[in-house]
This record gives structure tokens, sequence and C-alpha cells, in this order.
């Protein structure tokens, strides 16, 4: 890569030349030119000749002295080496391309699994969710089971209680309105006679 | 509880005096008496137990009443010293202290009889002579009629209550009842 600048400096050195070497000439032969018609015609064909054998020197100097093989030479190698980097390039894309592909399909994968395991999970929540909802149903039943039977236990002992009262409350109403003296004086003398037993 | 304590302290104090005087009876009657009066009467209650007059016009007012009264020396004695010893208005209780301890010393026990309608002649006899068996005391029975028990009798002598009410029994068949029995 560093002889492709310098050749390009001996080329354009080389045309350089050229074109001095050129325009030099054909001012003599402009000034040449305004002697007779005849002679004036071969003289500017020799000069046209010289000029000619003049370039081709300078062309073979200058064309031996500047490397254009080599520049050319360079040139191509580097357009080779070019080419190389951009087939390293475009296989180093290639693979990235594949590597990025294989990742998609293994991401592809992955989410299959995240996606099965997420599912897994929820319906195992969704069965543990519902167990717990059978178990508490469950207890509820059976704490209303336990109230209500203790609710009617506490009602047939409610109901027992008042009619058993309202029994008494009328027992004593009879009582109080049937009792006679001589059913006094008996109920007094077994009271006595019991307190005699007793001692 | 600590007056109580006091007042039966009185009333012993004064049963031995009244034991060897041989009067115990009469002085209770006259403590008895006396007390009743007292009590009923609100006025000479709070003028004679009040502090606000002085000793010697309360002393004045108790001879005053005693004087017009048959109380005998002992017995004013007694209750010139409560006043002295500001215990007059324990006087109530010293009284029935006296009476208990009156009782106990007589062998005679007390006993409250609650029936419905009045207990024929013959009954209270027969009822008067079983308790004296029971207790081995004489008794002295204070009858009340209370219509609420319904038929039967009931006996309180001390904490002892022996209930032959018909109310009883039908409360007793009532729990019985309830029981499921």
């Amino acid at each position: 890569m560093d002889t492709y600048p310098k050749n390009r400096k001996r080329l354009w050195f080389a045309v350089g030349c050229f074109a001095v070497g050129s325009v030099l000439l054909s001012s003599f032969a402009l000034a040449a030119g305004g002697g007779a018609d005849r002679s004036g015609d071969l003289l500017d064909l020799l000069y046209r000749w010289i000029n000619f054998t003049l370039l081709v020197i300078i062309l073979v100097v200058v064309l031996r002295k500047v490397p254009v093989k080599e520049y050319f030479d360079s040139r191509v190698e580097g357009i080779k080496k070019e080419l190389e980097d951009l087939k390293k390039q475009r296989e180093a894309a290639e693979k990235k391309a594949q590597e990025l592909e294989s990742k998609l399909k293994a991401f592809e994968g992955e989410r299959k699994e995240i996606l099965a395991q997420y599912k897994a999970d929820g319906l195992a929540e969704k069965e543990r969710i519902l167990a717990e909802a059978r178990d508490r149903a469950k207890q509820l039943l059976e704490q209303a089971d336990v109230s209500i039977q203790y609710e009617l236990q506490t009602a047939k002992e409610k109901l027992k209680d008042e009619v058993v009262a309202v029994a008494a409350q009328k027992a004593e109403e009879i009582i109080a309105r049937e009792m006679t003296d001589r059913d006094q004086d008996r109920l007094v003398n077994e009271f006595i006679e019991k307190l005699g037993k007793t001692h | 509880m600590r007056r109580s304590r006091v007042s039966k302290r009185y009333a012993k104090a004064l049963l031995s005096l009244g034991m060897e005087e041989g009067r115990y009876q009469e002085y209770g009657k006259e403590l008895r008496d006396f007390a009743d009066f007292y009590e009923s009467h609100g006025e000479l209650n709070q003028a004679i137990a009040n502090p606000a007059f002085t000793l010697e016009d309360r002393k004045e007012i108790l001879n005053a009443l005693l004087a017009r009264g048959a109380a005998s020396e002992t017995i004013r004695n007694f209750l010139n010293l409560l006043l002295d010893k500001n215990r007059i208005s324990a006087l109530a209780e010293i009284s029935v202290f006296y009476g208990q301890l009156t009782d106990e010393v007589s062998n005679i026990v007390r006993a409250e009889v609650v029936v419905p309608r009045p207990l024929a002649g013959e009954a209270e006899t027969k009822l008067g002579r079983a308790l004296e068996q029971m207790t081995s005391k004489k008794v002295r029975m204070n009858v009340r009629q209370d219509q609420s028990i319904l038929g039967g009798i009931i006996v309180k002598i001390g904490d002892l209550v022996v209930d032959g009410s018909v109310k009883a029994q039908v409360q007793g068949i009532k729990e019985s009842l309830k029981r499921g029995e």
C-alpha cells in the first residue's frame, strides 16, 4: 500500500515532462513556419518527426523510470485485497446472520418452553385455588351445620322452657283456684308427719 | 361487721348482768320495748344520736323518756352507757343479739312459719311439738301468711329451711321437665 502513492507521483512527473516537451517542440515548429513554402513543409515534417521521436524517447525514459507496472500490480493487489476483505466481511455477515437465525430459533424454543411453563404453573395455581376454595366451602358448610344444630338445640330448649313455664304458670293458677282448706290441712299434716319421721 | 361484734359484746355484758340478777328475761323485754320505741320515732332517734347536740342535752332527753317509762335501773344505766360510748344508734342490733342470747340461754329456738292461710289450732300445736322434737329445743313460732306459696308450709329455723310448699313442688316439677327427666 505504501508504493501506491510513490508510483502515482512518478506517473504525474512523467506526464508533466511530456507535456512541457510537447509545448516546447510545438513552439519551435511554429517559429520556424514563417520561411519558404516547400522547404518549410519538409522542415515542418522533420520537426514533427523529431518531435515524435523525442516524445517516444521521453515516453520510454519516463515509462522506464516510472513503475507503471508496479502501480497497476499494486492496484490489482489492492483490489484483490479489497475483494478478499469484502468476501471475509460477507462471510462474517453471513455467519452472523446464521448465528442470529439460530438464536432466533433458540428463542422461539425458549418462548415455547416459557409459555408451556407458565401454562403449567397457571394450571397448578388454578388447581390449588380450586382445592382451597373447596376446603373453605366444606369448612363453611360444617360451621353452618354446627351453627344450625346449635341454634336448633337452643330453640328447642327455649321452646321447652317456655312450654314448661306456661304449664307451671297454668298449674299454679289451677292449684290456687282449686286449693281448699281441707287440702291445705292435709298438706300441713303430711308435712308434720314427715318432720316427725325424720327425727 | 365491727359494729355487729361490738353490739354482740354489749348484749353479752347485759345478759351476764341479767343472769346474775336473775332478771335477764325482764331486761330483754325492756330493752326490746325501748328499742322498738326508739326506732319507730325518727325525730327522737335523730335528737339522741345527733352529735350536734351536747351529750348532757341528749342524756337529759333520754332520761326524761326513761323516767316516763317503767324501765329498770339496770336498763337505764345501760342505755346511758350506750349514749356515753356513742353506741345508741346500735340499740336495735343490740336488742336483737340480746334476744338471740336469751333464747340460747333459755334453750329456745325461733321458727318462722309461712302458710297461705291460717293454721288450724290443732295443726299449730302439732307443728310446734314436731319442731321441738326435731330441734330438741323449745320452739317459738312466728306464723306468717303468704298466698304466693299456693299451699303447704315453709318452716325456717335459723339457717335451716324446710320447704313443704306447693309452689316449691311445682318448681321442682318444672325443673325436672326442663332437664327432660
